[in-house]
């Protein structure tokens, strides 16, 4: 596989690699960002997700917990109730960041949890007790799905755990298995997913809507254009090429020391990312666009927040700006509002220069047509003014003729 | 009384009037400000001339406004005034004690029947709708302090907008309410807007006009921002909004074309039309945007239009991508109107697949389908413990299988007229119903078209929009309507293919005038009806309702069902067919 940083960035995916990045640091610090990265066949989508694997920072947990308890706020039905003391004693590991998959012959029991069979048939002490699955495992990690459209369509029962899973954050997960008592817990897990909105079934909005909403944002991926990146990109994926490299110690090496950076990267930014806030006045700016556009999900605008502040991080700001929320409005309302509606706020947001600009909605209504004060020159009498034979006119009689 | 002008008088020959002129289904001008007809009323902004409201003799008031099913129910009444603001209560409560008044005036006897009075009023007060820009709602709730905002773009922006449902007899009172409203306008310290002119006309589909959002990048495209994302986004939207007209990408190519500098590409306005439709629109929004402009050759492109062309090319991929996600979106604003006719009782077949997320335990019954292992295990388990077993076992009564769904695949052939006056909107609509078919559904789509003396397999019964696409693009609708030719070809066509559950689906705005077997087109249209229902091939005919006894009689004849619809626009097709489909999976359930 091709290490992350080596994959190529052009315009139609750079905004993939981004939000990437804002969805690991975000989880990091534990608040989800869930990405959805959607386009044709072969735009990299689903390469660019799972390279990220490769630049994920380790985290620590309880040792041998498959929960990933955090040591310092254990959540399972194992830890929640032991003290800290207790919590010494069984001891602390560090693991990478978990990054799961969810496949298309995924179901229920394998992706919320299920009755232990290995335990339960244990001929010496068989034991009903809870396997974990898939998302609760994944806790304080990344989900990544792989053709969620096609997965939404043909396992409804999934999305639905997914609708929890991704309803707040963090999500909340029950586990309900016959014979055992229902488990219940907050699962806190960023969920990437890919899809071509071109291919059997269709867009993520027609087939699940709410799902489609969960995700704060979706990332339309473009074919590159360039014909060095198309050359590069070739070059990287050549039998010849990737022999050559493989057998160099020098590319493992190096390639361990880029992802080394990432990974400093990352944490440096989750530490930036916990003491940055929004300010007031961009705060209100996103509340101003909520109402004027009468967009409907408040996630979006939570989303956009969000957001916000991870692009100024990750450019290493300490101050959000403008241009960071503006940044974050086609990702995170393209697959919510319209076309027409997304391209008026975007024009309307793009009009303005200056901070100050941006702050007076005043005299920013658009003027239509229709609203033409000028529209209707003369002043009419009254009706109580006018004699009997010159009430009704029809069209005949108002148009003026030439014969 | 002679030559004294009494309210009553003045009232009772307005409603003579009204009833002379809505029975021709005209609207006229009262006194200088007001408007009134059955119909809706719309400012002329493409003529722009000023002053002038005209009178869409297409669309019943009460249709438009309130939703009502029966057309003439309605009077329109606008009260045309100067920028200010009204209150409806006001208004509300001045037509109240004027009619109040008015009644009394005609009838003295009536003071000494107050309770009588009353109910009368009221009565009317239920039947009388007023909107004006500070809100709106039923006269009686307005009355009552009940107010229903004004939403902007509504009707009543610049006027007092009333709706009053009133018989021919009743006429008389819209002059009352004229006046009434005129006066609070008055009162309020608003001048009334003088009425110019008003014409009549047929109401145009109403159009966006993109060019007054969009914003293109190449404004300044020397400066470094010309690929910033936001620009994309524009050129996209524009993109996808000519889509919505001309159907696809290699269309909007041909589109922009006929404005070339090439003139064997060069397209006249004429033969625009016939395929698209009202091109006009279009070709004006584009004007605005700075894309087309005069020369001596006629329109031309402009620079920037030109880079729109570019970008087109450059980008079909990623924007037949957006169009297409576009058509698989299901026509929003409800069930769409149609009437149907009959109905249609044949037998479905299913196509049954396993459902992984469901097991079935049935001791009783035959299993058949995959075994669920877990569930089978703990299943097993638990029964052991209960039979006291020694060893863990697993009997029949432990098995759980996986649950299996099933679904009708309905393979659809549309059987397109596409004589003369299909051309234009007709005609898209009919081929982005194709499209959408073809897009949101598993199932195969083919075309079958009508016109002059034959009939044409234009699209076979395929999955692959490409062959879909070019198959609809070379439909040129002129002629005659062959109608039984058209029924043979299509009940050929599905016999000769293996399709499963056949719906053919007939789209005519007219009645059959070319015969094939015998000199009567009519009786061989009916004739070749009984083949597909000898060849149990469903049949549903979408038609309009001046053909309906014609239509009736054919679908009839094949056992189908028949849509009545007041436009063939493609929101109601798509409705049509997918509410079909859905009532095909019904009768399965209920066989099952």
């Amino acid at each position: 596989m091709i290490p992350f940083y080596k994959l190529e960035r052009y315009e139609g995916n750079e905004a993939l690699f981004e939000l990437v990045m804002m969805s690991i640091v975000s989880s990091y610090v534990g608040e989800p960002l869930h990405v959805h990265a959607e386009g044709l066949r072969g735009t990299g989508k689903t390469t660019i997700m799972r390279a990220a694997r490769d630049i994920l920072p380790t985290i620590e947990r309880i040792k041998g917990c498959i929960y990933n308890c955090d040591p310092a706020a254990p959540h399972c039905p194992h830890h929640k109730n032991l003290s800290a003391e207790e919590i010494k004693a069984i001891g602390v590991e560090v693991i990478p960041m978990p990054f799961l998959e969810i496949s298309h012959s995924a179901k229920v029991g394998t992706v919320a949890g299920s009755i232990d069979l290995a335990r339960l048939t244990d001929p010496a002490h068989p034991e009903a007790q809870l396997l974990p699955g898939i998302i609760p495992q994944a806790h304080r990690g990344i989900i990544f799905i792989d053709e969620i459209n096609r997965l939404a369509d043909t396992s409804p029962e999934i999305t639905d755990i997914l609708l929890d899973v991704m309803g707040n954050k963090p999500g909340h997960l029950q586990i309900e298995e016959a014979g055992l008592p229902v488990v219940e817990i907050p699962v806190s897990v960023s969920v990437w997913a890919a899809s071509n909105p071109d291919e059997e079934p269709g867009p993520l909005e027609e087939i699940r809507r709410q799902l489609s909403d969960r995700f704060d944002m979706v990332c339309y991926m473009g074919r590159p254009d360039s014909l060095d990146i198309l050359a590069n990109m070739l070059e990287e994926n050549s039998h010849f090429h990737k022999a050559k490299q493989a057998n160099e110690a020098e590319t493992a090496a190096a390639d361990e020391s880029k992802n080394e950076q990432y990974r400093n990267d990352i944490i440096k930014w989750a530490a930036m990312y916990e003491k940055t806030d929004l300010p007031d006045f961009l705060r209100n700016f996103i509340a101003r666009l909520y109402i004027k556009h009468n967009l409907e999900s408040i996630r979006a605008i939570q989303a956009m927040q969000q957001g916000a502040v991870l692009h100024s991080v990750l450019k290493n700001r300490d101050k959000v700006m403008i241009t960071d929320v503006t940044y974050m409005i086609p990702l995170v309302l393209k697959h919510r509002v319209d076309g027409d509606t997304l391209v008026r706020m975007i024009n309307d947001v793009d009009s303005r220069g200056s901070k100050d600009g941006i702050l007076n909605f005043k005299g920013r209504k658009n003027k239509k047509d229709e609203s033409d004060p000028e529209y209707f020159q003369q002043v009419a009498r009254p009706l109580k003014d006018m004699h009997r034979g010159e009430l009704v006119h029809t069209e005949k009689t108002l148009t003026p003729s030439d014969f | 009384m002679l030559g004294e002008e009494t309210n009553v008088d003045k009232a009772a020959s307005v409603g003579n009037y009204l009833s002379l002129y809505f029975g021709q289904n005209q609207g006229v001008r009262l006194g200088e400000s007001t408007v009134i007809s059955r119909r809706a009323h719309a400012r002329m902004p493409e003529k722009r001339v000023k002053g002038q409201i005209k009178i869409l003799i297409n669309r019943d008031a009460g249709k438009t406004y309130l939703d009502y099913v029966d057309v003439d129910q309605v009077v329109h009444i606008d009260v045309y005034h100067k920028a200010g603001e009204i209150d409806p209560r006001d208004v509300a409560r001045a037509i109240f004690w004027a009619l109040d008044e008015h009644f009394l005036e005609k009838d003295p006897q009536l003071q000494y029947a107050e309770e009588e009075r009353f109910k009368m009023v009221s009565g009317y007060a239920n039947k009388i709708f007023i909107t004006t820009n500070q809100g709106k709602g039923l006269l009686y709730d307005l009355f009552q302090d009940v107010l229903k905002p004004y939403i902007e773009g509504e009707e009543g922006h610049d006027h007092v907008h009333i709706l009053a449902r009133l018989n021919r007899e009743e006429y008389y009172l819209a002059y009352v309410i004229a006046e009434t409203v005129e006066e609070v306008i008055l009162a309020s310290g608003l001048k009334l807007s003088k009425v110019r002119n008003i014409v009549h006309g047929n109401q145009k589909e109403e159009r966006d006009s993109y060019a007054g959002y969009i914003k293109l990048p190449w404004k300044n495209f020397k400066g470094q921002n010309a690929h910033q994302l936001p620009d994309k986004e524009n050129v996209n939207q524009l993109i996808l909004k000519l889509a919505e007209k001309f159907g696809g990408v290699d269309e909007i190519e041909e589109f922009m074309e006929s404005y070339s500098t090439n003139i064997f590409k060069r397209k006249g306005i004429e033969q625009q039309k016939k395929k698209w439709g009202d091109v006009e629109h279009d070709v004006e929004q584009l004007e605005e945007l700075g894309l087309i402009k005069d020369s001596i050759l006629g329109k031309v492109l402009t620079k920037k239009g030109l880079m729109l062309q570019d970008f087109v090319v450059k980008h079909k991929c990623e924007l037949e991508t957006e169009i297409r996600r576009n058509v698989r979106k299901a026509p929003s604003g409800g069930s769409g109107r149609f009437k149907k006719l009959g109905k249609v009782d044949s037998k479905t077949a299913q196509v049954e697949y396993t459902n992984r997320n469901r097991t079935v335990n049935d001791p009783d019954k035959n299993w058949s389908g995959d075994l669920a292992v877990p569930e089978t295990i703990i299943q097993a388990k638990k029964n052991s413990f209960l039979r006291g077993d020694t060893h863990f076992t697993i009997k029949k009564q432990d098995l759980h299988f996986y649950d299996k769904k099933t679904y009708v695949p309905i393979d659809i052939c549309l059987l397109i007229d596409a004589s003369g006056s299909m051309a234009g909107d007709k005609r898209q609509a009919a081929c982005f119903l194709a499209e959408h078919l073809l897009i949101s559904g598993k199932e195969k789509v083919a075309v079958v078209t009508f016109q002059e003396r034959s009939s044409e397999v234009v699209v076979p019964f395929t999955r692959n929009q490409r062959v879909l696409s070019k198959g609809l693009s070379t439909i040129s609708p002129a002629g005659l309507t062959p109608m039984a030719n058209g029924i043979m070809t299509a009940v050929d066509l599905i016999k000769n293919n293996r399709v499963k559950n056949p719906l053919l689906v007939l789209i005519t705005d007219g009645i059959p005038n070319t015969p094939l077997w015998t000199l009567d087109a009519k009786a061989d249209a009916l004739e070749a009806a009984t083949h597909i229902k000898e060849n149990k091939i469903r049949l549903i005919c979408i038609g309009v309702e001046s053909n309906r006894i014609f239509l009736e009689k054919l679908s009839e004849r094949a056992d189908g069902a028949l849509y009545l619809v007041d436009d063939l626009n493609k929101d109601n097709l798509i409705n049509i067919v997918r509410h079909e489909k859905k009532t095909m999976m019904e009768t399965h359930k209920n066989m099952a």
